[in-house]
């Protein structure tokens, strides 16, 4: 980095920055376009000079004609930003090797202070930039703010110019018998060494200087807010090497590579770093010539990290038991061939033997009748069906008073309970069946087939009385019941026609003509009786006359 | 009763009261205060004819039975019912105008006869028109459902119920017993109103039967 003098090879930047730093504060406040146009000039000057410390250049100058604070800034910001990251970079290498910046800038202790000037001077530019550009525009909206940064800031600077002037003078007013800003620098000096175990003088140096210039300040508060974020800027010079650029290799590297392994001692760490030691120590001193055992030892220790590492990261999706669709990778069920049990059973496979044999069944129970149908069971009757009266739609034949005759006769008793129309019918059919069945079993067969009882006493007339006593096949007709001679009582020799013989026809034919004979005298004396009354009659009648 | 009585049978208690009188019962000639009774049932013309037929059928259980003097009065159209001193009850009279009456009416005597036997039996009597306003041939419709083919609707009532039922023209009687003559002439008045007489019978049926079940 070349060294140039601050404001080289641009006077009038220079000057603009002077003409600012001489205003008063409170001028800031009103509109005035000279101070505008100063702070625009001084920007660009600024913009020049560090443009070639920054590593890369984006923008060759600040343009600030027609652009407000917002666009300036931005500008600005695009130079700063490499170039801020770059200053820490080399600020840390300068920490690690503080023997370099003696190096880097040729220059004694005094060469230091200005180190330390310029450095701060940079810090101070880049802040007083900030500070101007946001100062100058009116409509920002959080002026209130910037205006707290300005004071701060410009009185940093008035601190840092004061400082060029004299240093280690005490501030006028602060310092009194009881309280000495050298001593308060020395004791916090103190407290950080004690806290963070460093000890380092060209800090210290550098950073008392840092204090006085902030403590010399009326505004404690702001100054320890500017300590921090000073502090912070530098990476708590060479003190922050422990605390935020604590390594691995400051823990878990040998002892030999660095010394300050052993000073920060923290109790998290330190188990950690113990064990750690010994096997690093081992793996590094012992690592040409292993013997078979340790060989194997080291083999096991190898695969037993890393099953441990295994372990560690998260399993493999087949290993996480339920797994969604969602969290599993695409298609990766195809991949794997998964093993499960299914309780279904598969479908039957239809094949042209079983569609044959049940058609064939088909047929058969179709030919046979034989449906399987349902049948309802039969309800059994809780209790007797009831008996239902026949509506009787013709005139009865009892009168009224008979009804309640009958109906009372019942209820009291007197007469055996007569019988319900139902009962009636049912005797009477049954009365019908049993003729019938007589009728039938006469023609089907002689014997078997005993009388059918009939109650009633009426008495047959047909049949003579001894026939009621005779056990004798029904089916004879009337005529074989009674005896022969009742069914003909005839005389003498009985012949047939055909068995006559010439003289017994001869004899019959004489007895017809002698009973003709006799007859027909009968006749004609019946006649002639009639004749002779009648002739009498006419005479006498005829003799009257 | 004297002290020497008493003496005689020991057993008897002194009697400090009167005896009481022993009265027996009065005749139905007496409860009237012996006047004699009369009823006089007009016959009307249709059934003259009948009477004549069935008047010794009317008069043998009148006189003997009942012992109420019956006679005929031609020329006034009159049966005359008169008490006789022997008459044994006095609802006997009553009884037998009722029952001429509804031979009148135009019952048979054997089921007029249960009105002199059982005291529970009436008769009513209701017009079409207090059911229904009917005129011309809506009348005779009515009519003839009541009677059914060959009367089987009206016998059918009848046997279901134990009434009897007289269809005259318009007027229609009954005779039976309470609850009976109601159920006939609810079915009656249904059958008026137009329902068919299926209708009529399932209603019987289930009446009947629940009227049975009492008993």
């Amino acid at each position: 980095m070349a060294s140039s003098a601050n404001g080289g090879g641009n006077p009038s930047g220079l000057e603009a920055l002077h003409r600012l730093a001489s205003t008063e504060p409170a001028l800031y406040l009103t509109q005035s376009p000279e101070l505008s146009k100063s702070a625009r000039i001084a920007s660009e000057s600024l913009f020049a000079f560090l443009n070639d410390y920054v590593p890369k250049h984006v923008l060759s100058r600040l343009s600030t004609e027609g652009f407000d604070a917002e666009q300036i800034w931005q500008q600005i910001d695009l130079q700063t930003q490499p170039l801020l990251s770059s200053l820490r970079r080399q600020v840390r290498n300068f920490e690690k090797n503080p023997s370099e910046i003696g190096k880097q800038f040729n220059l004694d202790r005094d060469g230091v202070k200005e180190d330390n000037l310029r450095v701060d001077g940079k810090n101070k530019e880049t802040d007083s930039i900030e500070s101007e550009s946001e100062d100058f525009d009116d409509d920002d909206d959080d002026v209130d703010e910037d205006e707290e940064e300005d004071e701060e800031d410009e009185e940093e600077e008035g601190g840092e110019d004061d400082d060029e002037n004299d240093e280690g003078e005490n501030v006028k007013g602060v310092e009194d018998k009881f309280l000495k800003i050298k001593e308060l620098e020395d004791y916090l000096v103190e407290d950080e060494e004690r806290e963070y175990g460093v000890k380092k003088e060209k800090g210290n140096k550098r950073k008392s200087g840092k204090i006085a210039d902030e403590d010399g300040e009326d505004k404690n508060e702001e100054g320890d807010e500017d300590e921090d974020y000073e502090l912070g800027l530098m990476g708590l010079g060479d003190d922050g090497s422990d605390m935020e650029n604590a390594r691995y290799d400051d823990f878990f590297t040998s002892q030999k590579k660095t010394s300050q392994k052993k000073k920060p001692k923290y109790d998290d760490e330190s188990d950690g770093m113990d064990m750690d030691e010994p096997e690093n120590d081992d793996s590094d001193q012992t690592k040409q010539s292993l013997s078979t055992h340790e060989k194997e030892l080291e083999k096991l220790r190898a695969e037993i990290e890393e099953m441990e590492r295994a372990n560690l990261e998260p399993k493999t999706w087949t290993m996480q038991g339920e797994v969604s669709a969602a969290k599993r990778p695409k298609n990766s069920a195809l991949e794997v061939d998964m093993d499960f049990d299914q309780n279904v059973r598969p479908p039957p496979v239809t094949t042209v033997e079983d569609t044959a044999s049940l058609e064939e069944l088909i047929m058969k129970r179709i030919t046979e009748g034989q449906f399987d149908d349902v049948q309802r069971a039969p309800t059994l009757l809780n209790k007797a069906p009831k008996e239902r009266k026949e509506m009787d739609e013709n005139k009865s034949k009892k009168g009224l008073a008979e009804l309640y005759e009958d109906e009372y006769a019942q209820k009291t008793g007197l007469v055996s309970t007569a019988l319900s129309f139902s009962d009636e019918q049912k005797k009477e059919a049954s009365m019908l069946f049993k003729t019938l069945c007589l009728k039938l079993d006469a023609l089907s067969h002689f014997h078997f087939c005993p009388k059918p009882v009939i109650e009633d006493m009426s008495v047959q007339a047909n049949v003579p009385a001894l026939a009621m006593e005779e056990v004798a096949p029904l089916a004879v007709s009337d005529a074989a019941m009674l005896a022969p001679e009742e069914v003909f009582s005839g005389k003498g020799d009985i012949k047939e026609e055909t068995e006559l013989t010439k003289a017994d026809r001869k004899r019959r034919r004489a007895k017809k003509k002698r009973q003709f004979k006799a007859e027909s005298v009968k006749r004609m004396a019946v006649k002639t009786q009639l004749s002779t009354l009648k002739k009498h009659e006419n005479v006498a009648g005829n003799g009257e006359s | 009763m004297d002290v020497e009585a008493a003496a005689a049978p020991p057993k008897k208690p002194p009697v400090l009261f009167a005896q009481k009188p022993n009265f027996r019962p009065l005749s139905a000639h007496e409860i009237s205060d012996g006047q004699i009774q009369f009823r006089k049932i007009s016959v009307p013309p249709h059934r003259y004819t009948p009477l004549k037929k069935a008047w010794l059928e009317i008069y043998t259980p009148i006189y003997d039975e009942m012992k109420i003097d019956i006679r005929m009065n031609l020329k006034a159209r009159r049966v005359e019912l008169k008490t006789r001193r022997d008459t044994p009850d006095v609802s006997n009279l009553q009884k037998c105008a009722d029952f001429v009456h509804a031979f009148m009416l135009g019952f048979d005597v054997i089921d007029a006869v249960a009105l002199l036997r059982m005291d529970e039996l009436y008769v009513e009597s209701f017009e079409i028109k207090d059911v229904k306003t009917l005129k011309g041939e809506h009348l005779s419709r009515a009519i003839g459902r009541l009677s059914g083919k060959g009367g089987k609707t009206k016998f059918a009532i009848e046997n279901s119920t134990r009434t009897r039922i007289v269809i005259a023209d318009s007027k229609i009687h009954m005779l039976g017993s309470f609850a009976n003559i109601k159920v006939a002439r609810d079915s009656l008045c249904s059958l008026i109103l137009g329902s068919p007489a299926a209708k009529v019978y399932s209603k019987l049926r289930a009446v009947t039967a629940r009227l049975a079940e009492r008993f």
